[in-house]
Formats: C-alpha cells, sequence, structure tokens
C-alpha cells in the first residue's frame, strides 16, 4: 500500500512520565505496554497499570497523538488469561489500536474488539506480500511493522504488492535478523524476548569492575569485556563480543544503534506510512531529545528537504556511540 | 540536554580540594527526612521500586570526597553519608561526576546513554538499578520535591537550582564557551 498523506511519527514510552515527554516533544502517536510478560519490555519498574495507561490515552488524545499498546509476545500455552486481559484492558482504555504477533492475541482483538485497530508487530517477521496478506485477510490487520530485514528498494516493491500500511524502524537498538524468533538468550537465562518480554532479564546480568576495565556478564557467562573509557553495549548475547581462534570480535552483531534519519525521503517515496523510534526501556532524556529531532526532520521531509544533521545530534545517544543504516542500505550485497 | 559524551563533566579541581570529606555528613540527615517526607507526600514515586525499595544503593559521586548509601524504603528511606573508605555493604554500586548523577536524577540526562559512553558506571543487582532508574524517570522529581516547597517558591527554587546545575555542566564541560563562540 502506497500512501501520500503525512507520515506518522511512532514514539517510544516505557513510563507515564515518557509518554508525556514524548507527545510534547512532537510524537504523532506514542507505543507502551503493560506492567507485565505481555509486552516484550519487561523490565522492573517499567511500563504501565491499567490506570496509568487510561490517564495517558487522555492526555494523549488532549494533545491530538495517538496511544498503540503493544502486547506482542507469545501467548502462554493454557495460560493465555494475561494476554486476553491485557487486549480487553487497551480496547476499554480507548488505546488506538493494539500492536500484538501472536495469533491468539489477534484473534481476540478481532473477534472481541473489532473497532480497535490491529498493528502487527515486529515480532510477527512479516516481511512477505503472503504473509502479510494472510494477517491482513484473518484478522483484519491494518499495518505492519517491517523487520529490519528489508532495504528501502525492497520496502518499496512490498508496498505495491500489498493492501495495509507499513511501519518503518528509523531509530534505536537493532535485534539479529530473526525477530520473534530468537531464542539466543534462552540458552543462558532460560527466558526469552519473545515468551517471556525479557532477552537479558536484569537479574542475571552483571557489571563487575577491576583493574583491567569492566566485564559483562549475563547467567554467569561473560559476555563482554570493556577497557577503561570504552564505549559499552546492551548486555545481550547476540552483542557479546567472543574469541574464535586468537581474534576477538562480535560474532552475531556490532554494538551500533539504527539511524535512517538521513533516508526518510526514501521512506516516504518508497510508501512508508509510519516511522518508529525504537526505545521503550530508555529514559525520558532520550526520548525527548530523539523525538525532537525526528520531528524536526519528519517536517522538513514533508517539505521535500532531508535533514542530514540529526546524524550529529544523536551520535551521543546512540548504543556503543555508534550508528547504521542496517538493512535498508544494503551495502553488502 | 545532549551532552557530549566525551567531555568529562567532573567539578574542577580547586572545588574539589576545597570540600573536605566530613563535608557531606550533614546531608545524611537532611536527605533522609527530605525522601521521606517525599514519600508522604508522593508514595506513588515509590510503587515503581516494588521489591527493591530495601535494596541498599551506594552514590559514588567521583568528583566529591564522600559517598551515600540510600535506602529508598518510602517513609522507612535511608540517606547516610561517609567518606570515600567507609563504603557499607551494598547490593548496587553508581559512580559518576555529581553533574551527571543530579542530571539523572532531575531527568535532564538520559542514564543508558551515559552508561553506553562510560561516563557514569554501575556494579552489582542490575534489576535493582533498572527499577530505580524508572522510578526516578517516571518520578519527574523536581529541586522543590525534595525541599517540600509549593506554590511560587517551589516554581523559583526549581527554575534556580535547575538552571543552576544546567549552566554547570556547560562550564564544566566548556560547553557554553562553544555556544557562545557560536552564535
Amino acid at each position: 500500500m502506497t500512501t501520500s498523506s503525512r507520515m506518522e511519527l511512532v514514539c517510544p514510552a516505557g513510563t507515564p512520565s515518557a509518554l508525556r515527554a514524548a507527545v510534547q516533544a512532537g510524537a504523532d502517536s506514542v507505543y507502551c505496554g503493560f506492567r507485565d510478560e505481555t509486552n516484550a519490555r519487561n523490565f522492573p519498574g517499567l511500563n504501565f497499570s491499567p490506570q496509568e495507561l487510561a490517564e495517558g490515552v487522555r492526555f494523549a488524545h488532549a494533545h491530538g497523538s495517538k496511544v498503540l499498546v503493544a502486547i506482542n509476545t507469545f501467548a502462554r500455552a493454557g495460560d493465555t488469561d494475561p494476554w486476553r486481559r491485557a487486549a480487553d484492558t487497551a480496547a476499554s482504555c480507548g488505546a488506538n489500536a493494539v500492536i500484538a504477533a501472536d495469533i491468539a492475541v489477534l484473534d481476540h482483538m478481532a473477534t472481541q474488539h473489532p473497532d480497535t485497530r490491529l498493528h502487527l508487530s515486529v515480532q510477527a517477521a512479516a516481511a512477505t506480500p503472503e504473509s502479510i496478506g494472510f494477517y491482513a485477510d484473518a484478522f483484519n490487520v491494518r499495518r505492519v511493522v517491517l523487520p529490519r530485514v528489508l532495504s528501502v528498494q525492497e520496502i518499496a516493491a512490498l508496498n505495491r504488492a500489498i493492501t495495509v500500511e507499513t511501519e518503518a524502524f528509523v531509530f534505536g537498538g537493532l535485534c539479529v535478523m530473526i525477530e520473534g524468533r530468537c531464542y539466543l538468550s534462552s540458552y543462558a537465562a532460560g527466558r526469552s524476548p519473545n515468551l517471556n518480554g525479557v532477552c537479558s532479564p536484569p537479574e542475571m546480568v552483571s557489571y563487575d569492575e577491576d583493574r583491567d576495565g569492566t566485564a559483562a556478564r549475563l547467567a554467569g557467562f561473560t559476555i563482554d569485556r570493556y577497557a577503561p573509557g570504552e564505549p559499552a553495549g546492551y548486555p545481550t548475547l547476540c552483542k557479546g563480543r567472543f574469541k574464535a581462534g586468537d581474534k576477538a570480535g562480535y560474532l552475531f552483531e556490532d554494538p551500533v544503534s539504527l539511524n535512517a534519519g538521513s533516508m526518510i525521503v526514501a521512506f516516504r517515496a518508497a510508501g512508508v506510512t509510519a516511522l518508529k523510534i525504537e526505545g521503550r526501556q530508555r529514559g525520558k532524556g532520550y526520548v525527548t531529545e530523539v523525538v525532537r529531532a525526528f520531528r524536526k526532520a519528519v517536517d522538513a521531509a514533508e517539505q521535500g528537504e532531508d535533514a542530514t544533521e540529526i546524524d550529529s545530534i544523536l551520535a551521543s545517544l546512540s548504543e556503543g556511540g555508534r550508528q547504521t543504516t542496517g538493512a535498508y542500505r544494503k551495502i553488502w550485497r | 540536554m545532549v551532552l557530549d559524551p566525551n567531555k568529562d563533566a567532573s567539578l574542577p579541581e580547586p572545588i574539589r580540594r576545597f570540600l573536605p570529606a566530613f563535608s557531606g555528613r550533614p546531608l545524611g540527615p537532611l536527605l533522609t527526612q527530605a525522601m521521606r517526607s517525599l514519600a508522604q507526600r508522593r508514595p506513588e514515586a515509590f510503587e515503581r521500586l516494588g521489591e527493591f525499595c530495601k535494596a541498599h544503593f551506594l552514590i559514588d559521586p567521583t568528583d566529591l570526597p564522600f559517598i551515600f548509601h540510600v535506602v529508598p524504603d518510602g517513609r522507612a528511606a535511608l540517606v547516610h553519608t561517609t567518606g570515600k573508605n567507609g563504603a557499607l555493604p551494598s547490593d548496587v554500586v553508581i559512580r559518576g561526576p555529581i553533574l551527571l548523577l543530579l542530571g539523572i536524577l532531575d531527568g535532564s540526562l538520559d542514564g543508558d546513554a551515559l552508561f553506553f559512553h562510560r561516563a557514569i558506571s554501575v556494579s552489582g543487582r542490575t534489576e535493582a538499578v533498572v527499577a530505580l532508574r524508572n522510578a526516578i524517570e517516571d518520578a519527574e522529581l523536581r529541586p522543590s520535591d525534595l525541599l517540600g516547597l509549593g506554590g511560587n517558591v517551589a516554581r523559583f527554587a526549581d527554575s534556580g537550582i535547575l538552571g543552576g546545575l544546567s549552566l554547570a555542566r556547560q562550564i564544566v564541560t566548556g560547553t557554553h564557551r562553544r555556544e557562545r563562540t557560536d552564535s
């Protein structure tokens, strides 16, 4: 599906204060989740109670913004009540859309809350016309959040072949390219982002300092070691630094942040409806700075201009202090 | 505020030398009282901590001669200050220049970004740090909250103290000179 209307800026909120910050910084939509394992950012002290979500929706609507609720983990067989309850609560709070990946959650929303829009989470890893068509036909999904595996040219071709809107990540952390199917951390920690909402449970993460620097450990396994002053990354296995033979390196993925701020015009031309900023686990300072920078860049793109300075504005907020345009420019091909 | 992580935000040496280790001692009872009084007025500010309200946090401003031991247990909160050699057993240790730590507290700086760039360091029970960070983020604490002020006095105190902190950060990192040159 191609679009000619203004692109929507979709921004993260891990707390009510981050939601307010995102709205005030110019977010068109804010996405958030409940304080349990129904969403893929299930960290201590993060997320919303039902009452906080209702208040957040009221605040966002009063300022002309929308709220999208992520219920995007996969329901546990034999214990689907938390997911059912989350879907019902999101609808009753007046959420503008629910972001889901599990077909049980999608089916519950489609049958019980047909008036609430359904967005297909990146956790569903739907990147072909056939898979997206299935979700659209079966559950009336209106938008798909694209996995970060496609080039801009591939997104343009996909948009010509589907009837639903597309949402593309433009900034924040990157996953290895098997979103929704990654069980890497479960081998070390026994839990996964897909089922429990965390890939590195904080209670299993430690940073231990010694004379040579800092060792990052997950469930007792050393996954990286940083020299004093060396930029660090998230403590996930996929971004660990390992030694093979005599050579130490990032086996799966470098600790860099996605920043496709310089490609907004290209996304527009490719028919992308919405641009998504990652980072519900990040603070209010991050939300304010990133949303403000992207608001300016998207507005510039709508005027036909590009905003290349966005790279330098946001460099200090990036993981590992480095940025990439990821698969959007597949320079390795 | 985007802070250049490569700039040292530590207090200048003359200020650090001026402060003796015992200068932090009066802060313990004052901050204990301020936190308990905050818990009375805004109990929800502590709810996000969950079980970690009883965790022991050691906050070490690397450019001050004293450290803070904090147990953020709402109305039973405790803040104790000691010299650098008087560290008590703790669940978490957070280290960094005082102006950066205060920036995280007032929400003007992003703790993750400071950690990625090693401007602050964290060790111990990571889940307690994550809970504390998220609780502080959502509480949107203002200086007047800790001082128990209200009305116009609160507004005056907030703008004065936060403006002063922002200016101090710009001065120690040299940002104010660059901005003046650029304009």
